[in-house]
Formats: structure tokens, C-alpha cells, sequence
């Protein structure tokens, strides 16, 4: 049996082309596809320049995707993160303009992430009879609230504080060609996650704890070890997500993150990742993150009502787990059929 | 099996771009003007980076003004929107209105950059936050685009003008004088914001409150706490009633914000308290609070108009982008129907007043209660 | 052996624990500032938080089936929002039919949640997610950026006016029929079944899509008729009402003692779970704590008491090994 539902998980590598057209993987390219000629068909602005000038606000986003993605896998979820970006900016700027340099500043605002997911990470593993969902939930509250005080009692109030040494940013928000640098940062960080995930011990590992966790921890794998590294793992990367949302906005606010942990979730489950763990890959919600922020930029730019992309983006997810879901559903009942 | 499965997916794409077909027919109707105006600009537009031909223009035909309120369904920002749209498609030019899904920077920062790319002459901002849009603002106006801002500034370097309702001194001046006149000159009373980082609530809470230490007229009266109702009903309604249970000898609360000044009216009619209200508010929204006499909680509000402010800001951009003016201290230029504005210079950045805020009672509520 | 120590218990009832850390709460709070305890405070903590009560209830149900639903506020706005716009397009006036439709619109969005997880076998987060934008999103494109304000539904909000028995009756009624139907009748023992353990609900004959189905309906029909009750409290309706307001109801339910994978939880514990977050959110302005330190305070409050339960949990088992050692 556990043979049998090891091999299920680490997902033999099947080589022909056509099988790897026909995964869910190769929908998602093609959808991808769609929503470019799209975009390019009902704006005329729809083009590679202004794509990536729009883009480096969400590609913040998949940063903190990358981790939201272990997290999945293992069966958890972690809703605290959009509040956790918020701390994390919210340090940044208040300790650069208390003087810190930018170096500095980098630092506390990764040291900040980290620490958040820690402490994520250690109740949830301490306490391993909590949902997770409720531990985070808590923990989102507290995160907020901490910015909060800080802005009250560091800031000069207000809820809001921008940075005022935006030499540092400046350099960060800087463009290779048409392409800025948080661009590369991402696609470099999505090929470490991405083979990390899928061709490791490590990640196989997260894969037999999604599926698994009483069979997990009995084949010597230490399960709460992993599932805080994971926390701290996406504390760390939602830190990264803060930084690089400060090279669009020089400032944090109470609002800052409002919402990121959701759309994260979604990318993922868009691109095949089940929340109830051990299923999907990270190369899908890469995709999909990338099919969602297209999508965003090219109805943006046709002035679409912000509420009806909302709309849109809801029915896609739906869409887009009902169909493996109904799939599964039509061979069972051939299979049913024929015997 | 598998070419089934196939074929699924593939549906899904095909729904994918169906729903964002049915979503721009959907779009049509709410921003009518929008998808011409999109085309119209489309040749000055195609390279961001050419974006700076989109040199003054002689009229205001085939130029494109853009708006971006705090959020989306926010009747203020229906009136402004609308008093902006009318202004400029008088004179013949296009408007894009775009309402962000949240009322945070972030939203307006995804919103504005697509404005960019779109290649807009100008862009009207009401600022969710002060410093936040400084980097997407400033990107626009090194693409040509003309920035201004209204009801909510943002910081003034990234902008060209402020279109205020009303001085910040001046608003803070009628709201204590509002409080001196309701309390008797003396007692306690306090304030009903809406978020901590609300701009232009901080700017007139402070206004007031330096008010308060330089006029000895004030002396007696007693601001016992600023409380946060971050403009959730919910929130304000229980703020209140911590209020009026904290302070017995309350005798005023006043709420410059419409969210949190009728959700304070209700608690107060309710409960039948002899605690009275004044503050900032829509007409629509206080019609049944307000009154002179104790089953009504509030004897009078102040608020300005907002399809004026909308009409000015509308105003302000085709003069912007047709060179009229630059945006510099000292710049005249007609406003329609509104008159003749003068851009000034107050607290160290350029402004342009629409007026005194002004006053609704039960003399003239009911005029005004179905105008906005 | 007979008779337990009052520790035993206390540890043995989740109930009577939340009780222990209700009174505690009562106490400081009351000590900081006595106002807190009068009538009129407690009944506005019940009116305040009218809401919270009534979708807990659905949640519970949810919760029971291993499920979670955080569409409820979206489908909240969506009734709420319809409902204020008959009425300021002068369309409808009927007290009772506002609230029938009301409750229809939460039935039908209900019952697409239900019917997508109980026959697609969509993880209940997900299908809930989607919903949640598409409700919200709907919610905002009918309202074309208008509200529906106090002038508009004069006549309809004298029903959950300060002092009006109209909501505390609706509280009193759907705890009640909640309290009889998972105690005593087929349905709420189903539920229980299905969560408890899917395949031997499904073996022992239950129609689990069935079941599921009907828990979601209910929660959407709870969450609409709340979006009713909210225009009504508040005299207004506007697209983003009561946003972020479902992890409040979750966390309410979390804190009752409802196992988030499903079988555990009851309507008691629901309602001192409501009854505790309601407190939370009345005491924090009442007691002088800065405006900016609420957030955070309120946070650990509910992760402490989450916590607490674990804690008493341990306990529990530990001494009933203990027990059986002897």
C-alpha cells in the first residue's frame, strides 16, 4: 500500500511529448497563449513593453506563491501572509528612516518575513491539533495589528510612512532592457523552488506528508521538522514579496498586502495545486500566476470594471478545479460501466 | 479517456475568453466612453517610451482624461466621477473612469499603470495614500501625462495641482466652529474618523486640533478621544457606543466622514441620546438624522459638492493638458460654469479651492437629498 | 471513582472551559470599566454582532461536514446589496417579502456552493474562494457605486433598530430550531456522520452529496437572511459590507470548539464562541486601550483561546489514560 501510493506521489516522469501536452500543465500554456492573443486583440496597448512595466506590482505576488505552494502541498495553508508583507514593509521603512542603511533595511525586512513564518511555523507545529488556517488566521490579526502599533508609535502615525532613502529602491526597480530586474529575480527564484520541489528528497518528502502524514512520520520522515522549514521558508519569501513591493510603492501602509494571500492561493490552485495536499507541482502555478496577471493587465487596459475582472478570475477557479473533478468523474462511471 | 480529458481543458481556455468577452460587453455599459477613448489614444501610445508625443493639443478633442477614485462603490465618487465626465465631454474630450476594486494603494497603483499604458493625456488621482503613489506617479508624468489630484492629495512633488473642496484650515475652522456652537462653548466631545491613515481626515483632525491650543475661545471644550470606525459600519456603530458609555457627559461627537457619520446618526436617534452630531456627510445618506429638534441627532452637517469637485478637477485637466496653465502658483484659468480659479499656493504646495464647505440643516436637506 | 473534582469537569467539557474564560473576560473588563456589565450593553453586543450569531450557525454545519465556507460575506453583500436597491428604486417596500428574498437569493448561492462540492468533490475552500469573488464582484456591478441609505429604507430599518425585538427573536428562533435539529433529529445526525467519517456515512446508507448539498444551502440561506438583518441594523447597504468579516464568524466557531475536520462541535459551543468574539470586539474600544493597540490585543486573545482549548484537550486525554492505567 504504501508502496503503491509512494510511487502515486513522486509522479514517475513520463517522457512522451503528447502525454505532457495532454497534462493539465499543457492546458495551461495554451491557456496562457489565449489570454495573450487576447489582450492583444481587444487593446492595442497589449504589447511586450507595457505588459512588463505593468507587471512588477504583481510580480511581488508570485514570490510568496513559490512558498504558498510547499505549504499546499503539505496539506496546510497559510492565510497570514498578506498581513505578514505589511509587517515586513512596515519595518523596512521605519528602520530606514530611522537611519538604517539600505543593506540594513534589506535585511530586517528578510529577517522580519522569516521570523513571522517562524512563529507560524512553531505554533502550528506545537500545537499540531490547531487547523492551520486558524492558527494563521490569528497570527494575520496579530501581524496587522503589530504594524499597527509600530506605525502609532515609531511612525509619525497615521497608519502610513514612506521611505525617504529611495536610493536603494531606486536601484531595485531598475530595468535590464524592457525587463525589470525583479523579473529575473523571479524566474531565478521559481527554477530553485520549482526543482527544489521536483526533483529532490526534500520535496518528495513534502509530497509524502501531503499524502500522508501518519504514513509520512512512520517512514522516518520528520514531519514537523519539514512543515516548519516550510513556514519559515514562506515567511522568508513573503518578505521578499514585501521588498519588492516597496520598489512600487517607496511606502507601506495598513492596507499594504490586503488581500495577497488569497490571490496567491488561488494562482495555485489554478495552476493544479490541491489544497487538501499532496497533488500539483509548482511549473503549473507558475504558469497560472503568470495566466492571471496577463489577464488582469489586458481587461485593465480595456478599462473593464475592476469588480467584473474579480468576477472573471472567481468562475475561472471554479472552472478550472470542476474540470479534473468531472473528468475523473465521467471515467469512473465508464470504468463502472464496462464492468 | 485522455482525448476527452483534453478536450475539457481546452473548453476551460475557450470559457476563459469567453468570460472575458462577456466581461468587456459588461464593461461597456459601465464606462461608456472608455473603449473609444482607448483607441483614439492608441497611436500616440503604442511605445510607452513615445509616450511623450502626446504634446499639447489645441482642443480637447481626441484627448483622453482619466480618473481614479479611492474605490468602487462609493456614491461620492459616483457624483465626482460624473461631474468629471460631464465637464470634459462638453468640451469634446474622452474620459476614462476607473474605479479600483479596493480602497488601497495598491489597487490604484495596478490601475494607473494600465492608465499609462493606455497613453492618457491626464490623470486625476483621489489618493488612497499619500506616499505610496509616488513611484507610479511619477513614472506617469516622465510618460507626458499630465497629474492632478483631488479630494485626497497625494504627496505634492508628483503632482501638478490639488484640486481641494475646501482649505484644510478652513474645514477644520467651520467644523470646531460647528462644535463651539453645539456644545454651548464648553464640555466634552469627540471625533469619529474614519482609517488612522485617511490623508485629508488626519489633516483636518489636526487642523482642529491646532485650533483647540491657539484659541482661547475653545478652552473650555474638552476632546476626550479621536476613535477609528475605519469606515465599516460595524466598527463605527460599536465605536460610538463605546463613546457615549466612556464619556457621560459627552455632549457632542463630530465625524468628518460620511460612512462614520451615519452610522454614528443611527446609533444616536436609536438610543434617543441627547448627544448631538455635526461633521462631513452626504445629504442622501443623513436625510432622516437631520433636524433641530431631539428626535433627530443631527441639527447640521457640512459637506461641498462633489460633482463641482469633479467638474473642477475635470476643468483643471483639459487646462493642464491644452497648456493654459502649467500648474504653477499664480495660474488663472475659467472653470465653465464654476467661474474663474487661480491656483495658490498653501502650505507650501499648489492648490486650487472649489469653495467654502457648505452647510445642510432641515431648511435645505430636503432639496439636496436626492441631488447626491 | 463516582463523583468527578470539579477540575475533571472543567476539562472534561469544552463548554464549561469557554464558560471559565467568558466570566474571566467579563470580569477584567467589567473591573476596567463597570459600564460594561449594564443592560443595555449586553443587548447591544447581541444586536452588534447579530450577524456573527446567525452565520455561525451555518458554520457550524459546514465546519461539522469538514467543510468551510468563505463566501458568506460575498453572499451577504449580494442579498444585502439587492434587497437595499429595491428598495431605493422604490420597487419594494413588504418588510416580510424583503426578507423572503433575501433568503432566497443566500438559498440559490448556497445551494451552487453545495452542489459544486458535493457532485464535482471540490475542496470546499476552493469553490468557496471563487464564490467569494463572484458574489462580492456582483455585489458591486448591481449597485453601479450607489448605496442604499438610511432615507431609502426608513420604513424597513425600524426592524433592527436599537431596541427593536425584531433581531434578538430571529437569534432566539434559529438557535432553538438549530439546537433541537442537530440534537434530535436525522439531518443533524447525519451531518454529524458525514464528518465524522464520509465512507461509513456513505456505507451505512446516508446520501452524503445530499447531505453536503443541504449544509451549504443552509449557510447560504443563514448568510443571506444575515445580509437582510444587516441592512436592516445598519439603515444601509453598500457593495463591500461586512467585508473580511467570515474569518470573525470561523473564528467564532474555532473558538466554540468546532473541529475544523469535521464530527466535532456544538450549537452551545458555537454560541459562546459568537458570545466571546462579540465581547472582544464591544470591550476593546470600553476599556482606554489606544485605538492602534486593538488589532493586535484581539488577535491574541482568539489565538490564546485556540491555544487554551488545545491545552485543556491534552489534559483531558492524559488524565483519562491516567485513569485507565489505575
Amino acid at each position: 500500500m504504501a508502496g503503491r501510493s509512494g510511487r502515486e506521489i513522486s509522479a514517475v516522469p513520463e517522457t512522451s511529448i503528447k502525454s505532457k501536452l495532454l497534462s493539465w500543465e499543457g492546458a495551461l500554456i495554451l491557456i496562457l497563449v489565449a489570454v495573450n492573443i487576447l489582450g492583444v486583440a481587444i487593446s492595442p496597448n497589449y504589447n511586450v513593453n507595457n505588459v512588463l512595466r505593468e507587471m512588477p506590482r504583481y510580480l511581488a505576488e508570485i514570490f510568496m506563491m513559490f512558498g504558498m505552494g510547499y505549504i499546499l502541498v503539505l496539506g496546510d495553508i497559510d492565510i497570514s501572509v498578506g498581513a505578514l508583507v505589511c509587517l515586513a514593509g512596515t519595518v523596512t521603512v521605519l528602520s530606514s528612516n530611522a537611519g538604517a542603511p539600505f543593506g540594513l533595511a534589506v535585511v530586517i525586512c528578510l529577517a522580519a518575513g522569516l521570523l513571522g513564518g517562524m512563529l507560524n511555523g512553531f505554533i502550528a507545529t506545537k500545537f499540531t491539533e490547531l487547523p492551520t488556517m486558524i492558527v494563521t488566521l490569528g497570527t494575520q490579526i496579530i501581524f496587522r495589528g503589530i504594524a499597527e502599533v509600530l506605525f502609532e508609535t515609531w511612525g509619525n502615525g497615521g497608519g502610513t510612512a514612506s521611505m525617504t532613502d529611495t536610493k536603494g529602491l531606486m536601484l531595485l526597480a531598475k530595468k535590464i532592457g524592457p525587463f525589470p530586474i525583479s523579473f529575473f529575480c523571479v524566474i531565478i527564484a521559481g527554477a530553485i523552488m520549482i526543482t527544489v520541489l521536483a526533483k529532490t528528497t526534500f520535496g518528495r518528502k513534502l509530497y509524502a506528508i501531503g499524502s500522508n502524514k501518519t504514513a509520512a512520520y512512520y517512514a522516518g520522515i520528520k514531519v514537523q521538522r519539514i512543515r516548519f522549514i516550510c513556514y519559515s521558508l514562506l515567511g522568508f519569501l513573503s518578505g521578499l514579496c514585501a521588498l519588492f513591493l516597496l520598489t512600487a510603492t517607496f511606502g507601506s501602509n495598513t492596507t499594504t498586502g490586503q488581500g495577497f494571500e488569497m490571490e496567491v492561493i488561488a494562482m495555485c490552485v489554478f495552476g493544479g495545486i490541491a489544497t487538501t495536499g499532496g497533488k500539483g507541482n509548482l511549473i503549473g502555478a507558475f504558469i497560472a500566476a503568470f495566466i492571471i496577471v496577463c489577464l488582469r493587465i489586458a481587461l485593465g487596459q480595456r478599462n473593464i470594471n475592476t469588480q467584473v475582472i474579480l468576477v472573471i478570475i472567481g468562475l475561472m477557479l471554479i472552472v478550472s478545479v470542476l474540470v479534473p473533478a468531472l473528468s475523473g468523474a465521467l471515467t469512473a462511471k465508464k470504468k463502472k460501466a464496462q464492468t | 479517456m485522455k482525448k476527452k480529458l483534453i478536450s475539457l481543458l481546452l473548453s476551460t481556455a475557450l470559457a476563459a475568453t469567453l468570460l472575458a468577452g462577456c466581461g468587456s460587453s459588461a464593461a461597456d455599459t459601465a464606462a461608456p466612453a472608455a473603449d473609444s477613448g482607448a483607441q483614439e489614444a492608441a497611436p500616440a501610445a503604442d511605445d510607452s517610451a513615445a509616450a511623450d508625443t502626446a504634446a499639447p493639443a489645441a482642443n480637447a478633442g481626441g484627448t483622453t482624461y482619466a480618473l481614479v477614485t479611492k474605490s468602487a462603490g462609493n456614491p461620492f465618487m459616483e457624483r465626482m466621477a460624473s461631474g468629471f465626465q460631464e465637464a470634459i465631454e462638453a468640451q469634446g474630450g474622452t474620459v476614462v473612469i476607473q474605479n479600483p476594486e479596493a480602497a488601497t494603494p495598491d489597487a490604484q497603483i495596478s490601475v494607473i499603470q494600465s492608465l499609462i499604458s493606455q497613453g492618457v493625456s491626464s490623470i486625476a488621482v483621489d489618493g488612497n495614500d499619500a506616499n505610496a503613489l509616488t513611484a507610479v506617479l511619477t513614472e506617469a508624468s516622465n510618460a507626458g501625462i499630465k497629474v492632478l489630484t483631488l479630494d485626497s492629495d497625494v504627496a505634492p512633488d508628483t503632482r501638478t495641482v490639488y484640486c481641494n473642496q475646501a482649505g484644510v484650515s478652513q474645514i477644520g475652522e467651520t467644523l470646531m466652529e460647528a462644535v463651539y456652537d453645539l456644545t454651548g462653548g464648553e464640555g466634552d466631545w469627540a471625533i469619529l474618523s474614519a482609517t488612522s491613515q485617511a490623508t485629508n481626515q488626519n489633516a483636518w483632525i489636526d487642523a482642529m486640533k491646532k485650533l483647540m491650543e491657539s484659541d482661547s475661545k475653545y478652552a473650555k471644550l474638552n476632546l476626550v478621544e479621536v476613535a477609528y470606525g475605519d469606515d465599516e459600519p460595524q466598527k463605527s456603530t460599536d465605536q460610538t457606543q463605546a463613546l457615549l458609555q466612556n464619556y457621560p457627559d459627552l455632549k457632542v461627537i463630530c465625524a468628518p466622514t460620511t460612512v462614520g457619520i451615519a452610522a454614528a446618526a443611527k446609533v444616536l436617534q436609536d438610543q434617543k441620546s441627547s448627544v448631538k452630531l455635526t461633521g462631513l456627510g452626504l445629504p442622501s445618506e443623513m436625510a432622516e438624522y437631520i433636524g433641530d429638534d431631539d428626535a433627530h441627532s443631527c441639527p447640521y452637517m457640512y459637506l461641498w459638492n462633489p460633482i463641482d469637485l469633479g467638474r473642477l478637477a475635470g476643468y483643471t485637466s483639459i487646462a493642464l493638458v491644452d497648456g493654459t496653465i502649467t500648474g504653477a502658483a499664480g495660474d488663472k484659468f475659467t472653470a465653465g460654469e464654476l467661474g474663474d480659479y487661480t491656483i495658490e499656493e498653501i502650505d507650501g504646495s499648489t492648490q486650487i479651492i472649489l469653495g467654502p464647505p457648505f452647510k445642510f440643516d432641515p431648511s435645505n436637506i430636503d432639496e439636496w437629498k436626492t441631488v447626491y | 471513582m463516582k463523583k468527578k473534582s470539579v477540575g475533571q469537569f472543567l476539562s472534561e467539557s469544552r463548554e464549561a472551559s469557554l464558560v471559565i474564560v467568558l466570566i474571566i473576560l467579563l470580569i477584567v473588563v467589567g473591573i476596567i470599566n463597570p459600564s460594561f456589565l449594564s443592560f443595555t450593553n449586553i443587548r447591544q453586543i447581541f444586536l452588534n454582532n447579530t450577524l456573527t450569531f446567525l452565520m455561525a450557525l451555518g458554520m457550524l454545519c459546514v465546519m461539522l461536514t469538514a467543510g468551510i465556507d468563505i463566501s458568506i460575506t460575498s453572499t451577504l453583500a449580494f442579498a444585502g446589496m439587492s434587497i437595499g436597491l429595491l428598495q431605493k428604486y422604490n420597487i419594494l417596500h413588504n418588510t416580510f417579502l424583503l426578507f423572503v428574498i433575501g433568503a432566497v437569493i443566500g438559498i440559490v448561492c448556497g445551494f451552487l456552493n453545495g452542489i459544486i462540492i458535493a457532485k464535482g468533490h471540490v475542496a470546499p475552500i476552493i469553490c468557496t474562494m471563487g464564490f467569494m469573488y463572484i458574489w462580492r464582484g456582483m455585489a458591486y456591478v448591481i449597485s453601479n457605486n450607489n448605496w442604499a441609505s438610511g432615507m431609502d429604507v426608513a420604513g424597513f430599518s425600524d426592524f433592527g433598530k436599537d431596541g427593536a425585538p425584531g433581531p434578538y427573536i430571529i437569534l432566539i428562533i434559529a438557535y432553538i430550531i438549530f439546537f433541537v435539529v442537530m440534537k434530535w433529529t436525522r439531518f443533524g445526525r447525519r451531518i454529524y456522520a458525514v464528518g465524522s467519517n464520509t465512507e461509513a456515512a456513505q456505507v451505512s446508507g446516508i446520501n452524503v452529496d445530499r447531505t453536503l448539498t443541504g449544509v451549504y444551502t443552509i449557510m447560504g440561506f443563514l448568510a443571506g437572511l444575515a445580509g437582510v438583518l444587516s441592512v436592516s441594523i445598519y439603515a444601509s447597504a453598500q457593495p463591500n459590507m461586512q467585508y473580511g468579516k467570515e474569518m470573525d464568524v470561523i473564528a467564532a466557531c474555532v473558538i466554540g470548539g468546532v473541529s475544523m475536520s469535521g464530527g466535532r462541535g456544538s450549537v452551545a459551543g458555537t454560541f459562546l464562541g459568537a458570545l466571546i468574539i462579540g465581547i472582544i470586539s464591544k470591550a476593546l474600544p470600553m476599556v482606554n486601550i489606544p485605538n492602534f493597540w486593538q488589532n493586535l490585543i484581539k488577535g491574541v486573545i482568539i489565538l490564546a483561546v485556540v491555544i487554551l482549548n488545545v491545552v485543556t484537550q491534552r489534559t483531558m486525554e492524559r488524565q483519562n489514560l491516567l485513569r485507565r492505567e489505575m
